[in-house]
């Protein structure tokens, strides 16, 4: 039997020592990634684009390297980006990142980007936008009126929005698709963490939603499209040998099961264990 | 190295030296966790939402409308005073009414008629109908109102095969996901603090 | 009447918010916007009374020094520097509020979170068993998407990512589907129930 204490070392170690010395396994840009990668690609310079921080801090080794690679893009098409959170961490975060971002590529606040804050009660915030944006944030995140800021001049609603995606940990995209794109019909993506992934799926295949990021793999494989080596593709090897420990460990535990049992059922007879 | 990279290493092998047992250190890093994320929630939320929604319109721009959603709110804040409780009760019945009202219209579309409608998109094909056979005995496991007997028991048996797959999905997201985590938190031990890694 | 008027309101509110959906006139979409503008500043509200719920109860284990009571005066504390600083100097780059929360508090909620992998790598140690056809499906299909969505996977064999991407746009995606439409179904049931009067448990005890 492997204690818990061994297994936490494995684990350590499964995360640490591939940081150190790399592997480089190459990696594969799924097709939900690669769909957000041509909706933004797609989209003329000068398009009106929102990015929602949907999440918490305790994601951030996962939604930072996605905001960011989505960022990238954004301003290296010289897109207009509208960004906010529905979630109040996600505010610190979001605008931070934003910041940085747009310094790398000399993007001007109130021109190229603007973050409008924070609002909870996201299902009253997303219709409510769907309406009217000014009337939901009437001013921006420094407390500037909404109408002095040059971008916003013609941004009313989802109207003039050509695609939203929402960074989240949570299941906020589950709202974002339920009361902007079931009523306003906006395209929409997500980018979200891996645990919450497996739940987006169907709003894939039914085209509510365009295209999924998930997790550090989701920011590793958009790195890989923009060309732009980042926080996803740092992490890859780590997360592959861990993942191998990990199966590992299982297949261990199944075989100290299966011996055991088998142990146990030639010394009791009448064990009504049922075999697989 | 700065005074901000010793805070944070120092407070993150705090809540790590959770993995050999409960300790003080643990506990002095969890309370403050606790302490400064209510701080952060309840200043982001009068910066961000009351000035600008409430205080600005009331004071500054002499919407006297929004006086009603702030008496309702302070209501909400009665509920610490036993005899007045009550009245918090009408606050929290507009959002869960309002929010009742505007559910049934986007519920209806967003989760029935679309994921309705994508269903029947491929059903020519296998694919196609291993997805209709999977919606449909996932709904049949969770009908209670017939006993699961019978035909219909066995498909509420094959609903249970399909919900074992997509908790096993999920299971391996969860790991690729708190691994992630981790690697985040590895990253900074040993490339910010340690400088090991760049 | 102190059921009552809540009752009457989640009516009114209720029925005008679905009604309004079927109705974009000028001035219902005014009236919907005014309801979504309440709905966010009574919602700030809630999490005042949160705030002020931790308060108290931190208050009340120091003040009568209960075992603990001085992680939870640690616990306040953090939340009075964090307020002051806020208020005083703003949340913008570089003040205090905001070097607190990158120095603070989010490394350990990151590191909090983090905690798990080493759990979730110890529970499925002890708890993944094929003890069934059921549960050996389950542990089958982690192990192809653990592996299936890392560079590794592909690098054994393609047919393990494919497998993966199989899994997750069909057998998994149909099950969830299935499970969002009895949700959805759900949803539209309880929240008639709600403005009909008939669901009335969000009132609480008499």
């Amino acid at each position: 039997m492997l204690s818990r204490q061994l297994i936490f070392v494995l684990i350590a170690l499964s995360v640490a020592i591939p940081l150190v010395i790399k592997i480089g396994l190459p990696n594969q840009v799924t097709t939900e990634v690669r769909n957000v990668y041509e909706s933004i690609e797609q989209l003329d310079s000068g398009s009106v684009m929102m990015i929602s921080f949907d999440h918490e801090a305790s994601s951030l080794p996962e939604v930072k390297p996605m905001a960011q690679a989505i960022l990238r893009h954004c301003f290296q098409k010289k897109l207009k980006v509208i960004t906010l959170a529905l979630m109040a961490e996600g505010t610190a975060i979001g605008e931070q990142l934003l910041r940085e971002t747009a310094n790398e590529y000399q993007a001007n606040y109130g021109e190229d980007y603007v973050f409008l804050g924070y609002r909870p009660q996201a299902q009253s915030a997303i219709l409510g936008m769907g309406e009217e944006i000014k009337r939901v944030f009437p001013q921006d995140y420094n407390n500037t009126s909404l109408d002095r800021i040059p971008m916003m001049k013609d941004i009313k609603n989802y109207n003039e929005v050509k695609l939203i995606i929402s960074v989240a940990d949570g299941d906020l995209p589950v709202t974002w698709v339920d009361y902007a794109v079931s009523r306003y019909h906006p395209k929409f993506a997500c980018a979200t963490t891996a645990v919450m992934a497996t739940s987006f799926y169907p709003f894939l295949s039914s085209g509510q939603m365009v295209g999924l990021l998930g997790g550090l793999k989701g920011a590793a494989e958009y790195e890989i499209l923009l060309e732009k080596p980042g926080m996803g593709q740092k992490g890859m090897d780590a997360q592959s040998v861990s993942h191998l420990v990990i199966v590992l460990i299982i297949v261990w535990g199944n075989v100290v099961y299966f011996l055991r049992r088998k142990t146990s059922t030639v010394d009791s007879p009448r064990s009504t264990a049922k075999p697989l | 190295m700065n005074i901000e990279t010793l805070i944070a290493t120092f407070l993150t092998l705090c809540i790590f030296s959770f993995l050999y047992k409960d300790n003080p250190f643990y506990k002095f890093a969890e309370h403050l966790l606790v302490g400064i994320s209510v701080g952060y929630v309840l200043v982001m939320a009068v910066n961000t939402t009351l000035m600008p929604k409430l205080v600005n319109p009331v004071f500054k721009q002499g919407e006297l409308g929004y006086i009603i959603p702030g008496i309702l709110g302070i209501f909400m804040l009665l509920r610490f005073f036993p005899r007045y409780t009550w009245l918090s009760r009408i606050s929290i019945a507009l959002i869960i009414g309002a929010g009742a009202g505007v559910a049934i219209p986007a519920t209806i579309q967003a989760r029935l008629f679309s994921q309705m409608q994508a269903s029947m998109k491929d059903f020519a094909s296998i694919d196609g109908i291993i997805i209709f056979l999977g919606i449909a005995s996932t709904l049949a496991y969770f009908f209670f109102s017939k006993e699961h007997k019978g035909w219909f028991g066995a498909t509420a048996k094959m609903g249970t095969w399909f919900l074992m797959i997509f908790f096993g999905a999920t299971f391996g997201y969860t790991v690729m996901s708190r691994i992630s985590l981790l690697i985040g938190r590895m990253q900074f031990l040993l490339g910010d603090f340690l400088h090991i890694i760049k | 009447m102190q059921r009552i008027i809540p009752i009457i309101v989640c009516f009114i509110f209720g029925a005008f918010m679905l009604v309004q959906f079927f109705v974009p006139h000028r001035v219902s979409v005014s009236a919907y916007q005014t309801v979504l503008d309440w709905m966010q500043i009574i919602f700030v509200f809630t999490l005042l009374v949160g705030v002020i719920s931790y308060v108290k109860l931190s208050s009340k284990k120091i003040t009568r020094t209960q075992s603990g009571w001085g992680y939870n005066l640690i616990g306040l504390a953090g939340l009075v520097v964090m307020v002051i600083f806020g208020f005083w100097k703003g949340t913008g780059e570089r003040t205090p509020f905001l070097w607190m929360f990158n120095t603070i508090q989010a490394p350990m909620q990151s590191t909090m979170f983090s905690l798990l992998a080493f759990f979730v790598a110890s529970a499925a140690y002890r708890g993944f068993r094929a003890r069934s056809w059921e549960a050996g499906l389950l542990l089958l299909v982690a192990v192809i998407v653990m592996l299936g969505r890392v560079p590794l996977g592909s690098f054994i064999s393609h047919w393990i990512p494919d497998s993966a991407n199989w899994i997750l746009n069909t057998p998994s995606m149909a099950a969830k589907r299935g499970l969002y439409i009895g949700i959805g179904l759900g949803t539209i049931s309880t929240s008639l129930r709600i403005i009909l009067g008939i669901e009335r448990t969000y009132l609480g005890k008499k």
